[in-house]
């Protein structure tokens, strides 16, 4: 029942509303990016220099999607496992794809606003324009439900916040890599367009370029972030179901 | 000797119940009925299979084997008693308060008179992180009892509380099963066990040796007190044990 999400998330959103320090480190993830890139902007000079740090505004905004909602997601099961609240949670009378659909909406919601003040941060930095950076938020959006359902999934998979903590910051490799990997291969690009931040990637860059954006192919790969999200969010459920995540034997 | 099954209100009723984790048989073959207006007490060492007899009956865990009936809404404090600690008391129980469907209109009210009930109106508007043990406790007691369920589950409630917190504990207990509200609890602690229960459940291995009350098991045994009744009837079931393994 999508009210017991809605309660699930509001909980969630307030708690951690609460919790200044993760607030300030997500803070200072999220303005990494143009901090890096706005010094670099002092350093380089020449012909490439604005390509050079478009291309790094692009990785960085990737890595944003993931980073705004890690500490909430390492929290989320992983952390209520931990403090021995989930099984009192998992008593009441909901079912528990509710409680993830909820927890996935809060870290959704903490995700979005790290990528808004890392845009934010690059429209002050790099002088850019509002219009292309409101368009790199929406092209990101999808990408960053799909991170958030990832994150959650791997929360709930782990037994620990230690634990959670290792394998979350290792998953922010993945647009690292494959953002840089598709940098300095270009050319093989057009297969990549339907994976999840491959695909993301591939739109900033025609958003950065000023070229047309195949609103198609923008769609789809949306609907494959999103139908991915889905798919992941149904596995965190499932995982859920199981007595030995669920007590963390 | 009255037994349980001559009572006409069984209001939480386990069946044949079995669970394994592996190769470990936590729960071999488990019956016993906890009745409306009593206390019934799981007493049995560590490993019993207590804890998990309460989960199956909670429907946290699925028995292998056999079948749990329970009447009517149950609350359950087991050996996982964590709070939010950037959560007050009162935002705690608001909480579950909400996924228990309590409409908002009464919830207030509810949680008001919970606090009431169990003395914690001066930690209520404190958030958890700080609290002792006996606080945690309370608190969730208070996320327990919070819809008024007919039917209450307690794993070892007196863990880690000091004397005034166990005999507050011990009132409230006692409160609720005058109300008529059935309690089933576990402890491994034979005091606790005499002076809260009406009705014993000795566990032992996986299997119930023995149920009727304190003094009731005393008399069956022949024994003085209720620690000599264990011993005999958890020695017995061991040696049946040994037996059938020979």
């Amino acid at each position: 029942m999508l009210s017991h999400a809605l309660i699930v998330a509001r909980k969630e959103i307030r708690d951690h509303l609460r919790d200044t320090r993760s607030l300030v480190s997500s803070a200072f993830y999220a303005l990494m990016g143009p901090l890096v890139v706005g010094m670099v902007s002092i350093a380089v000079r020449g012909e490439k220099s604005s390509a050079v740090l478009l291309s790094m505004m692009s990785l960085f905004a990737l890595v944003a999607t993931f980073v705004g909602g890690m500490n909430v997601a390492i929290d989320a099961i992983a952390g209520e496992r931990e403090r021995r609240s989930l099984l009192p949670l998992l008593m009441n009378p909901l079912r528990r794809r509710d409680v993830i659909v909820g927890k996935w909406m809060a870290i959704s919601v903490f995700a979005l606003a790290g990528l808004a003040v890392t845009l934010v941060g690059f429209c002050l930095t790099l002088a850019l324009s509002p219009q292309l950076l409101i368009a790199a938020g929406v092209a990101l959006v999808p990408l960053v439900l799909f991170a958030a359902a990832l994150e959650l999934l791997i929360s709930t998979w782990c037994r620990t916040t230690k634990e959670a903590h290792t394998y979350l910051s290792l998953v922010i490799f993945l647009p690292l890599g494959i953002g840089m990997f598709l940098i300095f291969f270009p050319h093989v690009a057009s297969a990549w367009f339907w994976f999840p931040v491959a695909g993301q990637q591939l739109l900033l860059d025609l958003l950065i370029k000023g070229s047309p954006v195949p609103l198609l192919s923008a769609g789809a790969i949306d609907i494959v972030s999103l139908t991915s999200a889905a798919g992941i969010l149904e596995a965190a459920g499932k995982l859920l179901q199981q007595d030995e995540f669920v007590y963390g034997g | 000797m009255p037994h349980a099954c001559d009572y006409p209100f069984r209001m939480i009723e386990a069946s044949n119940l079995k669970k394994s984790f592996g190769a470990v048989q936590a729960v071999r073959d488990l019956t016993f009925q906890a009745l409306d207006g009593k206390i019934t007490g799981l007493l049995g060492s560590n490993g019993a299979g207590k804890t998990t007899t309460l989960r199956m009956i909670c429907g946290v865990l699925q028995p292998d084997h056999g079948s749990v009936r329970v009447d009517r809404a149950i609350g359950a404090l087991l050996d996982h008693i964590g709070l939010y600690p950037r959560l007050t008391a009162r935002e705690n129980l608001a909480y579950f308060g909400e996924l228990r469907g309590i409409p908002a209109s009464q919830l207030t009210q509810r949680i008001d008179q919970v606090i009431r009930q169990l003395g914690m109106e001066t930690i209520a508007d404190r958030r958890t992180a700080g609290f002792s043990q006996g606080e945690r406790m309370k608190t969730a007691l208070a996320r327990t009892i919070l819809h008024s369920p007919q039917n209450i589950v307690l794993d070892e409630p007196g863990n880690g509380l000091d004397i005034p917190s166990v005999r507050a504990l011990r009132a409230s207990l006692r409160q609720m099963r005058d109300a008529g509200m059935c309690i089933v609890l576990s402890s491994h602690i034979l005091e606790e066990i005499r002076i809260l229960c009406d009705q014993v459940v000795m566990v032992a291995g996986g299997r119930v040796v023995a149920q009727g009350s304190p003094e009731d098991l005393c008399r069956e045994t022949d024994t003085a007190s209720l620690e000599d009744a264990f011993v005999q009837l958890t020695g017995r079931q061991e040696t049946l044990e040994c037996s059938a393994t020979h």
